[in-house]
């Protein structure tokens, strides 16, 4: 019923599902944020890669870190602008960034039209490799490799750096790092503006593979949610894991079926996996939000 | 009864008071008066929210799910009926999706009465259900969030998806007037405009009656410490559920309406966009208060469709920026602070000695710890 070719595909389904939800998780878990303009985050970082490689000819490889500093650079505007007065109100957050959400399409759709954008793959990257008797796309593996280099390099800022240090001391108690020289409010910056340079640098990735429009986040953005409360807000395995599994039955489901009912499925096995495991398949301890 | 219910209970009546004599100040144009009806039936599904989120502290962003059920159950019935000439009472779009013969599900639709109870029926099983499982597993708070947006997306694009059923995109469109009894009730008239007014007055009532009882009170204690509420001994979740559920009920009603004064029902009414829309009413107008949360809807609306038909390009852009400013700075919402103001007018110039200090907590209803015996009586 499926073949090789269907597993990969769910793979890089679920390689652009844990960038996207990498940024959330990070963002949630360090500042108890929920970014409901993250999934805006990706369309910048699409409408991007759009504009360079319309107006600037620049390659789909050349514009990457491009766009992940375009990201980081909207993230850390929107962060010293709206988020980081509402670090006590997480409610808040949701409702604000939702309000920021419709501000960056808005902004969007009146700059560069509301019509579908489509951004060319190169040559060298658009053809086939025949793996196991099965016909697969070179950019799909592309995907994988990169969300799997972020998802190392993402570990290695967070638990080898000096700079994940800090985080991580001010996630565990913002107060006493501050009595340690941590400058926290440059830290949340910090840490926000990484997450939305994820998220834009995912939007880059799918960029070629979907057409490009203002409201294109709102499809990432639920179910990166959904691997983030599979996966667990403060576990970089279960968010690697979560995406997988969500990203596989999403291919699976959607190549056996249809894709509504696979996003059905996925949604009643999220639902049913939290009423037993509530703080996420992969988190020991509880993370009560504040 | 404390002096804070009575000025709660005098802002009931005036509001009520407005929404009946509103009509003979519109001068019964009938385009305002529909305008007005819709805006009315908005303003109920953002009561409802307000009973969960600022009275419970739920957050449900998929408040569009049970207005979309609603919507839907209204616009099948009346679609059967404008249908009733064509082949075996096929609607339209049947035919053009090759559906031979009306599918099962839609035959109990034929009744208006048998429309509106499975409207509200299903809208209620479905929230019972899905709060049973959530609240359970004591899920709280930004989660709640999260999961109520997944089953919105969810239902969303089953809805888009089942063409032969829903019409797809398109919506369900043409559809005939509501007749109860042999009165055809219409939509651009004084019978449905005191329809959804009445309703909503009924609803607010009931509302403001639900929030002084004692559930009301175990629900405030569920907001402000869950964990307390719980030592008690109280079923955090069974209450819980039963406000989700409720106000379900309501916003299915609210979309009853809404599909009626449309005269269609689109994938619109349950999208993502329409549900935060109904979060934002909600917080402009203050999520604290039932009333307070039927004005942020009526207003933003009115703002809305006064903009639109000039700006249309930058109402988005204002709502955007209206939203986030409202969030930043007025977070309790724009109708308690400007009662606060008013109250400190008066306070001023009458020198009025009874009046106890001006802090957020008594400026909503229901916050004040002499409330705190008032509901129980």
């Amino acid at each position: 019923m499926f073949s090789f070719g269907t597993l990969l595909s769910g793979l890089s389904i679920g390689s652009i599902l844990l960038l996207v939800a990498l940024g959330l998780a990070i963002i949630y878990g360090t500042m108890g944020v929920i970014n409901l303009a993250h999934g805006d985050f990706l369309m910048i970082g699409a409408y991007a890669t759009w504009y360079l490689q319309k107006y600037w000819h620049m390659g789909l490889i050349a514009t990457l870190p491009v766009v992940f500093i375009v990201g980081c650079i909207v993230g850390l505007v929107v962060e010293k602008t709206v988020v980081r007065y509402l670090y006590r109100r997480p409610l808040d957050t949701i409702l604000a960034t939702w309000g920021i959400s419709i501000l960056l399409e808005e902004a969007v759709n009146l700059g560069a039209g509301s019509n579908l954008k489509y951004v060319q793959l190169p040559g060298m990257l658009s053809g086939d490799w025949v793996l196991f008797g099965a016909h697969v796309g070179v950019y799909r593996i592309l995907i994988i490799g990169i969300a799997l280099a972020l998802l190392i390099a993402t570990s290695v800022l967070f638990f080898r750096t000096d700079f994940g240090l800090k985080v991580r001391a001010v996630v565990s108690n913002p107060e006493t790092a501050e009595g340690h020289g941590v400058n926290s409010g440059l830290i949340y910056a910090a840490t926000f503006a990484y997450g939305s340079g994820l998220a834009a640098f995912a939007g880059a990735l799918v960029a070629p593979i979907k057409s490009v429009s203002p409201t294109m986040g709102i499809h990432y953005i639920v179910d990166a949610f959904l691997v983030v409360v599979v996966g667990g807000v403060g576990s970089l395995l279960g968010l690697f894991v979560s995406a997988g599994i969500i990203g596989e039955m999403e291919s699976i489901i959607g190549f056996a079926i249809d894709d509504t009912t696979a996003k059905v499925i996925i949604f009643l096995a999220v639902i049913a996996i939290i009423r037993f495991r509530p703080q996420g398949l992969f988190v020991s301890k509880v993370r009560q939000p504040s | 009864m404390t002096t804070t219910g009575k000025r709660t209970l005098l802002g009931y009546v005036a509001f009520c008071g407005l929404i009946l004599v509103l009509p003979f100040l519109l001068r019964g144009n009938s385009y305002l008066l529909n305008k007005s009806a819709l805006y009315m039936a908005l303003a109920m599904a953002t009561v409802a929210l307000s009973f969960t989120w600022g009275y419970a502290g739920i957050l449900n962003l998929g408040q569009a799910v049970s207005f979309g059920i609603g919507a839907y159950a209204m616009a099948m019935h009346l679609k059967l009926v404008a249908s009733a000439g064509n082949p075996g009472g096929l609607p339209d779009f049947m035919t053009w999706n090759s559906v031979g013969t009306l599918p099962l599900v839609w035959t109990p639709f034929h009744s208006l009465l048998v429309s509106v109870i499975l409207g509200i029926g299903v809208s209620v099983l479905v929230s019972t259900l899905i709060g049973w499982f959530i609240f359970r597993a004591r899920i709280s708070g930004v989660f709640v969030a999260i999961i109520t947006l997944a089953l919105l997306v969810v239902v969303n694009l089953v809805v888009v998806t089942e063409q032969g059923l829903t019409a797809g995109w398109n919506g369900i469109t043409n559809l005939a007037d509501v007749t109860v009894g042999g009165v055809d009730i219409g939509s651009y008239g004084f019978g449905f405009y005191y329809l959804v007014g009445i309703t909503l007055v009924v609803v607010l009532l009931l509302g403001w009656y639900a929030t002084r009882t004692k559930t009301g009170l175990v629900l405030r204690a569920i907001n402000s410490n869950t964990q307390r509420a719980r030592y008690l001994g109280y079923d955090v979740a069974a209450y819980e559920t039963f406000a989700y559920a409720s106000s379900a009920g309501v916003a299915a009603i609210a979309g009853m309406y809404y599909a009626v004064g449309n005269s269609f029902a689109s994938p619109t009414f349950m999208a993502v966009p329409f549900s935060l829309s109904i979060v934002i009413w909600c917080a402009v107008g203050g999520r604290r208060s039932l009333i307070a949360a039927a004005i942020g809807a009526l207003v933003v609306n009115a703002i809305q469709g006064a903009l639109s038909s000039d700006l249309l390009d930058v109402s988005n852009l204002v709502i955007g920026a209206l939203f986030v400013i409202i969030v930043l700075f007025l977070p309790e919402g724009i109708v308690p602070e400007i009662g606060g103001a008013f109250r400190r007018i008066w306070t001023s110039l009458v020198g009025y000695s009874g009046a106890r200090p001006h802090t957020p907590k008594e400026r909503m209803p229901g916050q004040g710890t002499s409330k705190f015996t008032g509901g129980q009586k």
